[in-house]
């Protein structure tokens, strides 16, 4: 059954299913991503790992098209877009973005704008929300993120472990079906990215979708369901967390593994 | 006589023309900073005749000085059907002056933005518009602020210029002194305090905007 609500609602259901296929990206003869593939189902969570240009951010990136992949199809809880041809309609991206809640490594707050602000301006501009309805839901955020406090300080007064989770709370409060995040401990100290941590380990529980790039190889092992190792732009393999750790496949996960954990 | 007797004699003869300066600069201001934006917005624009338009304007009006653009209209606009008073031809060649240079300011306010930034707007569902007067151009604008003020002072200072072309302002108003009363160092002295005055009371209040605009990102 179709719904429709107008332009803002995405016109098929939603699922939180993340089905990416052939995932490619090159820049005229250099590629730096070739046939990434990964299928997800709602409530699961996969660390992407691999060693720095990899590729892990460029194929987070493409998954919201922050970049612009050049070939493969990418289907997020209902939204589906065609790389490679011509560019996708703006519809389809709003659609992809708005499925979609991305956490930066460098936060990215509206440094003008407060908290609050922060929360609250993209669910009135996006979902048309009242102020009302936008605070209310910010302030469970606030909650949720262990910052009830907050409100009404500027980003800048806060640390950087709270600045993230309020980049968290902000991604929720538009209500993704994914999520998506970008190495979101690797500008914090390791006590400070625990906090962080905490909150999306917390989110995990909840059963929200997640696509996790780090170097956190804890976080990855305990929290997530699947490891993606990645490598030279493509996967060198995948699979259930305890078995990618402890019994990788590859050679060059191997070495990567003992690079990271011997530390 | 003593000079500060002469001063308060030609206090009231200068003060109208103190009007027309803070007039003919408050204008072009007005018409020039919004040019500028713009000017600045339309540089980057993927569609590249509005980029030539954006750098037709930006070059011609910063590559001519501001005198030469004065006579140029002041004598090419009668020419094409166009009469002005001269006031209003100040004003339109001032705004292009202060638009171009505008423009620069504006862009480089713009470039200082980080791109993330922009990445976070366009992923909390602030694109195009709406994301770049929510979240970029509030942040270009702080960091424009102070080249713009700085902008603002020179064209006060530059509005003196238009007595080239009869305008009644400050500098006119005292020219016509001085060739009365032949007190050319005294009145060009009180000229000076005047337009030193006036810059400094707007760059004091522009000091406090600064402030303002900035407290978001004091730490304490």
């Amino acid at each position: 059954m179709v719904f429709s609500f107008g332009t803002r609602t995405p016109p098929t259901a939603l699922t939180g299913e993340v089905v990416v296929s052939g995932l490619g990206k090159s820049y005229g003869a250099s590629r730096v991503l070739s046939d990434v593939n990964l299928t997800m189902n709602e409530g699961e969570v996969v660390s992407i790992i691999g060693p720095s240009g990899a590729g892990k951010s460029t194929f987070l990136r493409c998954l919201n098209y922050l970049e612009t992949p050049t070939e493969g199809t990418i289907e997020i809880g209902g939204a589906r877009v065609v790389a490679g041809g011509k560019r996708p309609d703006k519809a389809s991206l709003d659609h992809l973005r708005r499925v979609t809640g991305m956490v930066f490594q460098s936060f990215n707050l509206f440094p003008h704008l407060t908290v609050m602000e922060n929360i609250t301006l993209p669910q009135r501009k996006v979902l048309g929300a009242s102020k009302e309805e936008a605070q209310e839901v910010a302030n469970k955020l606030l909650k949720r993120v262990g910052l009830p406090d907050k409100a009404e300080q500027y980003p800048a007064r806060l640390s950087g472990g709270q600045q993230q989770r309020i980049a968290i709370a902000r991604a929720l409060a538009l209500s993704p079906k994914v999520m998506l995040f970008d190495e979101p401990t690797s500008a914090l100290d390791p006590e400070i990215g625990l906090e962080v941590l905490a909150v999306m380990r917390d989110l995990a529980d909840e059963g929200m979708t997640m696509i996790v790039v780090t170097h956190e190889m804890h976080f990855a092992r305990d929290v997530s369901d699947r490891i993606m190792v990645m490598g030279n732009g493509g996967v060198l393999e995948i699979g259930p967390s305890e078995q990618v750790m402890s019994q990788p496949q590859n050679e060059r996960t191997r070495q990567f593994l003992k690079a990271v954990l011997d530390r | 006589m003593d000079m500060l007797t002469q001063w308060v004699g030609w206090l009231p003869n200068l003060a109208p023309g103190v009007l027309v300066s803070l007039q003919l600069t408050g204008f072009s201001l007005l018409f020039g900073f919004p040019l500028g934006l713009l000017f600045a917005v339309m540089a980057e624009a993927k569609f590249l005749p509005l980029q030539w338009i954006s750098f037709l304007f930006v070059e011609v009006g910063r590559g001519l000085p501001a005198l030469v653009l004065l006579y140029l209209l002041y004598f090419s606009l009668p020419d094409a059907g166009i009469t002005l008073t001269s006031l209003t031809t100040a004003i339109i060649a001032l705004s292009w002056n202060a638009g171009a240079y505008a423009s620069e300011y504006f862009r480089a306010g713009l470039a200082a933005v980080p791109l993330g930034q922009k990445e976070a707007a366009i992923t909390s569902g602030l694109r195009g518009w709406t994301g770049f007067r929510i979240v970029i151009l509030p942040q270009a604008l702080r960091i424009s602020t102070p080249p713009l003020a700085g902008l603002a002072v020179l064209m006060f200072q530059g509005s003196s210029l238009a007595f080239v072309i009869a305008v009644p302002e400050l500098m006119s108003k005292a020219f016509q002194i001085a060739s009365i009363t032949f007190e050319y160092i005294s009145v060009y002295t009180l000229t000076a305090v005047i337009y030193g005055s006036i810059t400094l009371v707007f760059l004091g209040f522009v000091r406090v905007l600064e402030r303002r605009l900035g407290r978001h990102l004091e730490r304490r």
